[in-house]
């Protein structure tokens, strides 16, 4: 079974096995203990509410519950930007316009702006290649969008992610090659490496500041603004069914474009529905496609968990789940959960509540009968 | 011999030919429409005459004659005030040290900063000369008979003289710096761009300009190449400027990069080295050619001629240059070594 649980201590060493063999490109976890650690330690605090809310760093474990391994991870940061400052490019259009000279000139503008301060961040999704298709990367990143739910008031109203954009295999990225390494002698693979590394604010100093005219940088480090990496088409696909949208933000290194979205707009919250745990005897097959469960969570701030069970557990008030479902949910009979559908297509069974069902069939036969 | 004198409307056609033998200038202040000069030329009029009102920058246009023929040689300009109540652009050429003690590392940015700085300084403009001309005396006479008039009228000026010089344009018509900025924003040539200029005003196109700095890393090698850089056929010129004691200091023309050259006005070499003597006669021509001005306002004349000067402050002049100054015997005149 796979559980999405509170990162832990012990989650180390196989965060740091999964980190190396992301490999290059994926900046947001780099192979380094000492900063897995500090991670960690960071999001114990913050699940333990030690640490002020705007400082909370919520990441999020993927274990495969038979091998007792962590496999997938995903995060949330409460709030960017506050202790250090945080950057983007903000993609706007300079008219330039005369009547007496025929002139009318729309020139796309890269301004800097650090407008996603205060706001809350999805970030850090890593998942082994092992565990790749039958919804455990929807899992991954969707259980984020059930705990930003339950508890709206630690984090702000939108939530954005950073999307990685266009770098070639070498790990060259046009953008950068055109505008950043201008400023910052170093290849683009370093500077996103030393991103990763916290230092992301230090280059983004030594960024220029004043607007940059898309005219003047060469056609391929045009193309590349507000476009992701290939490898990051299907995550933005994901957040877009979501209802993220570009935000007309994008990274100042690769042009990567942020999307974001008020949090009671992300379909994942508006078709979550409260039921109570029943814990059954009755065997149950768990193993449906993807397309056939739904997540369930046990709305736990400090030891917040999330797994898939099949939709046919659901009730109408209640849904079944055999003991051991209900053990890594760390769940009773009685207690509250809620569930949201896991696939973009998943069946629409959510929306039924009960008491609305039967509203829904009292109009139903009223207007029959005319 | 050749005479600097004011700008008259008789010589309207001559200037528009001359004019028109010049390489396109977007910066230029000679108009090539005859309506746009004529009004110049009246307008130069009355500043020479002091009757320009005061909410307008006084323009003078002076030309060059050949008093031998009548004909017209050449045209030199000052705007009392450069911009003429509206603002003057410039880049002004600037660094910023990009540094991180983080990482240890610190990176010098160049920046263009748009500038209205030199705004309502005294500037040199409206120089034309017909080709043939180029290399000869009457080219510096020309030139320097504008600083004596400012050494003459010395309370109408500012403190510091400004000149653009023009940048660099390839044989072709292009210039590189616009085609790497400006271009992207007007969506024009420059030769076109040029057209517009001279029927509107150059104050009118700088507007269009994007108003933010930019960054120098980012314009094409060729326009970074272009920067200060003067097109070969100022070298004269500049020369002469750079003798006179101007300096190129920060500023930039916005359209085609050429280096603006600036210089404290009393420092001006020939404001430094002239002196009021009075008109002594001669019959003869000796001494050394110097330049030799006299009359003031609308009455100005600048020559060059032989003189001696005496130990007691006089010049002794040929009577047949008297005539070209319109001055005779204990008349003040001013003069300056070639």
């Amino acid at each position: 079974m796979l559980v999405i649980r509170p990162l832990q201590e012990n989650d180390l060493d196989d965060l740091y096995a999964m980190a190396q063999n992301a490999g290059k490109g994926l900046t947001t976890l780099p192979a380094d203990r000492e900063l897995l650690q500090k991670k960690i330690a960071h999001a114990r605090e913050t699940f333990n509410q030690r640490c002020a809310p705007e400082a909370g760093l919520y990441l999020f474990a993927l274990e495969d519950t038979e091998l007792r391994k962590t496999v997938g991870i995903s995060g949330i940061q409460a709030r960017v930007g506050l202790d250090e400052v945080f950057y983007n490019y903000r993609l706007s259009i300079t008219v330039n316009a005369s009547k007496e000279l025929g002139v009318h000139v729309r020139t796309p503008t890269l301004h800097l702006s650090n407008d996603m301060t205060d706001t809350s961040e999805i970030c850090s999704l890593l998942l082994s290649d092992d565990y790749k298709g039958g919804g455990s990367g929807l899992l991954l990143s969707r259980c984020r969008f059930m705990y930003l739910d339950e508890f709206r008031k630690h984090f702000s109203e939108k939530v954005f992610a950073e999307m990685r954009g266009v770098s070639d295999r070498d790990g060259r990225s046009p953008l950068w090659d055109a505008l950043g390494s201008k400023f910052f002698d170093m290849e683009f693979s370093e500077a996103d490496m030393l991103s990763g590394l916290g230092n992301k604010a230090f280059i983004a100093e030594l960024m220029p500041k004043y607007p940059i005219y898309l005219p003047m940088l060469p056609d391929p480090a045009r193309a590349v603004i507000g476009r992701v990496h290939e490898n990051t088409a299907p995550a933005l696909k994901m957040l877009q069914a979501e209802g993220f949208n570009f935000n007309g933000l994008v990274d100042i290194f690769d042009g990567g474009p942020v999307v974001e979205a008020f949090v009671h707009n992300i379909r994942t919250v508006r078709e979550s529905v409260n039921r109570y745990a029943m814990v059954t005897q009755t065997p149950i097959d768990l193993d449906v496609p993807a397309g056939e469960r739904v997540m369930v969570s046990n709305r736990s701030f400090r030891d917040f968990r999330v797994t898939t069970i099949p939709t046919s557990c659901i009730g109408p008030d209640t849904v079944k789940m055999p003991p051991e479902v209900a053990e890594a949910l760390n769940l009773e009979s009685g207690d509250p959960v809620r569930l949201a559908p896991l696939k973009d297509n998943g069946p629409q069974f959510l929306h039924s509540h009960r008491s609305h069902d039967k509203a829904d069939d009292r109009v139903r036969e009223s207007r029959s009968r005319f | 011999m050749w005479l600097v004198r004011p700008a008259q409307p008789d010589d309207l056609e001559q200037i528009l030919e001359i004019a028109g033998t010049q390489s396109a200038r977007l910066s230029s202040t000679l108009p090539k429409h005859s309506e746009a000069l004529a009004s110049k030329i009246e307008h130069s009029l009355a500043s020479f005459a002091g009757t320009v009102p005061a909410s307008e920058a006084p323009r003078f246009l002076f030309v060059l004659e050949d008093t031998n023929t009548g004909q017209v040689a050449g045209t030199a300009g000052i705007d009392a005030r450069a911009g003429n109540g509206q603002p003057f652009y410039n880049y002004r050429r600037d660094a910023l040290v990009h540094a991180s003690h983080e990482l240890g590392v610190s990176r010098r940015v160049e920046v263009l900063y748009p500038s209205h700085s030199l705004t309502d300084q005294t500037l040199l403009c409206s120089f034309s000369i017909r080709p043939e001309l180029r290399e000869t005396e009457a080219f510096e006479l020309l030139s320097r008979a504008r600083m004596l008039f400012i050494a003459e009228h010395r309370q109408w000026f500012s403190s510091r003289l400004v000149v653009e010089i023009q940048g660099v344009q390839d044989e072709d018509g292009s210039v590189p710096f616009w085609d790497s900025l400006a271009r992207h924003f007007f969506n024009m040539d420059f030769e076109t761009a040029d057209q517009y200029s001279s029927m509107l005003s150059k104050t009118f196109i700088a507007e269009l300009m994007p108003p933010n700095p930019v960054y120098v890393t980012l314009l094409t090698e060729r326009a970074q190449a272009a920067l200060g850089q003067c097109h070969p056929l100022t070298k004269p010129n500049l020369e002469l400027l750079l003798r006179e004691g101007f300096h190129a200091g920060c500023y930039l023309d916005i359209f085609d990069a050429g280096p603006v050259l600036e210089a404290r006005t009393d420092t001006v070499h020939t404001l430094v080295t002239s002196h009021r003597k009075s008109l002594h006669g001669r019959q003869d021509e000796a001494g050394d050619l110097c330049l030799i001005s006299a009359g003031e306002g609308q009455a100005f004349r600048c020559t060059l001629a032989r003189a001696e000067e005496t130990l007691d402050d006089e010049l002794k002049l040929s009577v047949s240059a008297w005539k070209v100054l319109g001055k005779s015997a204990g008349d003040a005149v001013r003069m300056a070594p070639l």
